[in-house]
């Protein structure tokens, strides 16, 4: 890794976090880590596997479901003590996965993908019945035991269970994709045709990359279990399975901890304005889209390609760049979050009992201030942002062809440079 | 005996319904490779345009239009986005479509409420057909398994039988030989796309008065029609029919099956021993009905993996 002393500095940030940060972000940051760890566990098979899981939902619940009754086991004293519960999580996904990955890696590509989605809709659809062993739709709780001295009753003594175990298994990952192994998994993206000439088993490989992808995501769900106290058949869920996906891509899937910065960042910001949005999926959905249109890279790939410009062009000729850019970004995202705000205002049940009485169409209150829907002002507003946005993303363009022009005249004028 | 016939009638329907989503699909996946996971939210758009213009328009008019409508978003859809992404490769386009499924699905729930809507079947259409035995069967049912039908001779007709057929079905078998004569591919290419997309909005149109139209059919249709295309073999359209007609009667048979696994293991004498166990094995067949097509498509991939009527992959 080339940015060691980044990552150590992060560590070391993510340790003192309980000495700054309130309880109620302190498990905004669980939140977290869980998904950072459950999205770097998915891009071990998506990513670097190169196989498209829609469902890894599966692995995630059957880890939280593993735990909850190692917990529950010898009525609550608890099958492990709870500082290695996550084992219980971790050997759940891995034996599902194992026999999920066996029948999944049979096919690659699209059927790869629609079978993975079909598994985790399977147990979703047969959770609910089994009352026995996901408890119904009230879900199972459990209590967290202490043990080794340690109550695990504040959230402090969990947020350092919980970072303890996922920076291990990211630790894991990453060992993982050094060895010979780990670089038979890449293999498998690039080309596993070859790798079958060259007399690999690609099957049981495919199966070792699931399993082990599985495991991980296992470990996640059964943090999640451990900070809840509880599991419900509700993580299996599309949904669960969709944003894992999102996360991960957002974060960009070429650098390691690019699908663990995705995670963490669109987890912050949905625990952010939660209280603001009902549309929260909808920016997130946004997000991917655009990501995988215009930057297929990721937030990761974004940070070393200005980081790429920076070491080319310096920092002073790139600032107007820069400048146009975050202009840009600003004023587009504040135009679009204005229109889908007024819409879901608009089309919420209130306004619409409202409407049908109210002539003409009363105000809506947004951002502090009312804005009347039929008067043309307030959608001049999204407008304007939007359009002086779109120049921004002109000017940025032009500041940067220009220096790249500029460049290339001073290196072909430069003689004894031909190749 | 009357309600095995009533539910193998109700299991072809479904089964000619879920066809004419599979189609596009597989259509779409066998010509250009790319699999559209955003194919179950154009039947989503269909059933909630036809239930927004249904005031105004009318129900035949709203159906039609909203057909239009939906082939229009799919048109859009390939040209400026998926084709955009075209050369990144097919992973690619898969997780862009699986993107515009989830901003769908939410842009639906923006515009008309995470619930379901009142989208019901007109009053000049709500009869029973005919009677067998005691029960009564509703007309809107084989109206919808007409339209299906007609919808089929239709497309199949255009495909075997005139001009455009001969170059879409050339474009689907050698892109690059139909494009060097002088055709337009990636025309036809939206096309098809587009009309799939219609056929899966016509699809949503029609059902969604009869079934719930609520933001979550999308993906409670897209993963039965994902089971469809695996067990009837990716781009091929015998397949998918085969394979939506098993799984609408299978399901729909089970329905009424109120037998469990420990009724079976009771021929063996071990009734009491799965009765004990529990869990799955004293769960009725009925209110299993929603796993059978994942069961079926495990099957499937154990004993032939690539499908019932798939080539070698």
């Amino acid at each position: 890794m080339r940015h060691r002393g980044l990552v150590g500095l992060g560590v070391a940030a993510l340790i003192a976090l309980p000495w700054i940060l309130s309880q109620g972000l302190l498990n905004a940051s669980i939140q977290m880590l869980i998904a950072a760890l459950f999205a770097c566990a998915y891009n071990l098979l998506s990513g670097q596997a190169g196989m498209l899981s829609f469902g890894h939902a599966a692995y995630f619940g059957v880890g939280a479901f593993g735990t909850v009754h190692a917990m529950n086991a010898f009525r609550g004293a608890g099958l492990l003590p709870t500082p290695l519960l996550p084992v219980a999580g971790a050997v759940a996904g891995l034996i599902i996965g194992a026999i999920v990955g066996w029948f999944a890696t049979q096919r690659t590509g699209p059927y790869f993908a629609m079978i993975t989605l079909a598994i985790a809709e399977l147990l979703h659809s047969l959770a609910p019945h089994l009352r026995g062993l996901f408890g119904g739709e009230a879900g199972v709780s459990t209590m967290r035991m202490p043990s080794l001295g340690l109550t695990f009753g504040s959230t402090t003594q969990v947020y350092i269970l919980v970072l303890a175990w996922v920076l291990a298994s990211l630790l894991a990952l990453y060992l993982y994709m050094l060895t010979p192994v780990g670089r038979l998994t890449l293999g498998l993206r690039e080309n596993a045709h070859r790798l079958r000439f060259l007399g690999y088993n690609v099957h049981n490989l495919s199966v070792l990359v699931f399993s082990v992808s599985a495991m991980f995501s296992g470990i996640a769900g059964s943090l999640q279990v451990i900070n809840n106290e509880a599991a419900n058949y509700v993580v299996f869920d599309s949904s669960v399975s969709a944003s894992v996906v999102l996360n991960t891509y957002i974060g960009g899937v070429r650098v390691f901890l690019g699908p663990a910065l995705g995670a963490a960042l669109m987890t912050f910001f949905g625990y952010a304005v939660s209280d603001l949005t009902q549309s929260w999926l909808l920016y997130q959905g946004i997000v991917f889209a655009l990501v995988m249109v215009f930057m297929p890279s990721g937030l990761a790939g974004l940070f070393e390609k200005s980081e790429s410009l920076h070491r080319r062009f310096g920092a002073a000729p790139l600032a107007p760049f820069f400048a146009f850019a975050l202009g840009a970004a600003v004023l587009i995202i504040a135009g679009a979050v204005f229109v889908v705000e007024l819409m879901q205002r608009m089309f919420s049940q209130d306004y619409r009992a409202l409407a049908t009485t109210a002539r003409p169409w009363p105000p809506i209150p947004l951002f502090g201030r009312q804005w009347s829907p039929t008067s043309p002002e307030t959608w001049l507003v999204p407008v304007v942002s939007i359009g002086v946005g779109a120049a921004c993303v002109f000017l940025a363009r032009h500041v940067l062809f220009k220096l790249q022009d500029r460049q290339e005249s001073r290196v072909s004028a430069t003689p004894f440079n031909q190749h | 005996m009357d309600t095995l016939v009533v539910s193998l009638l109700n299991g072809v329907i479904y089964g000619l319904l879920l066809f004419m989503v599979s189609a596009g699909l597989t259509l779409v996946f066998g010509m250009m490779g790319v699999l559209n996971f955003a194919h179950a939210s154009f039947y989503m758009l269909g059933a909630y345009f036809a239930y927004a213009l249904q005031g105004t328009l009318g129900f035949w008019a709203a159906l039609l239009v909203s057909t239009l409508i939906v082939g229009a978003v799919g048109v859009i859809v390939e040209r400026f986005v998926l084709r955009r992404v075209h050369h990144h490769g097919h992973a690619h386009e898969l997780l862009l479509t699986f993107g515009l499924s989830v901003v769908i699905a939410e842009l639906v729930k923006l515009f008309f409420g995470n619930y379901p809507v009142n989208y019901r079947v007109p009053k000049s259409l709500d009869f029973a057909a005919f009677a067998i035995g005691t029960s009564e069967y509703p007309f809107y049912r084989l109206l919808m398994g007409g339209v299906a039908i007609a919808m089929f001779m239709l497309i199949y007709l255009l495909l075997t039988r005139t001009r455009v057929g001969i170059v879409v079905r050339s474009a689907i078998y050698r892109p690059r030989m139909a494009e060097a004569l002088g055709h337009n591919v990636p025309l036809v290419f939206m096309g098809v796309f587009g009309v799939g997309a219609a056929l899966a909005g016509l699809a949503g149109a029609v059902a969604g008065a009869f079934y719930t139209t609520n933001p979550n059919m999308a993906i409670e249709l897209g993963v039965v029609v994902f089971v469809v295309v695996v067990i009837g073999g990716l781009g091929s359209l015998e397949g998918a029919m085969l394979a939506s007609l098993l799984i609408g009667v299978i399901t729909s048979l089970a329905v009424g099956v109120d037998a469990s696994l420990a009724d079976l293991l009771g021929l063996v004498g071990a009734r009491s021993w799965a009765e004990h166990a529990g869990g799955l094995l004293t769960l009725k067949l009925s209110s299993l009905a929603g796993t059978i097509p994942f069961a079926l498509m495990l099957l499937i991939l154990l004993v032939r993996p690539s499908g019932l009527l798939g080539g070698k992959a």
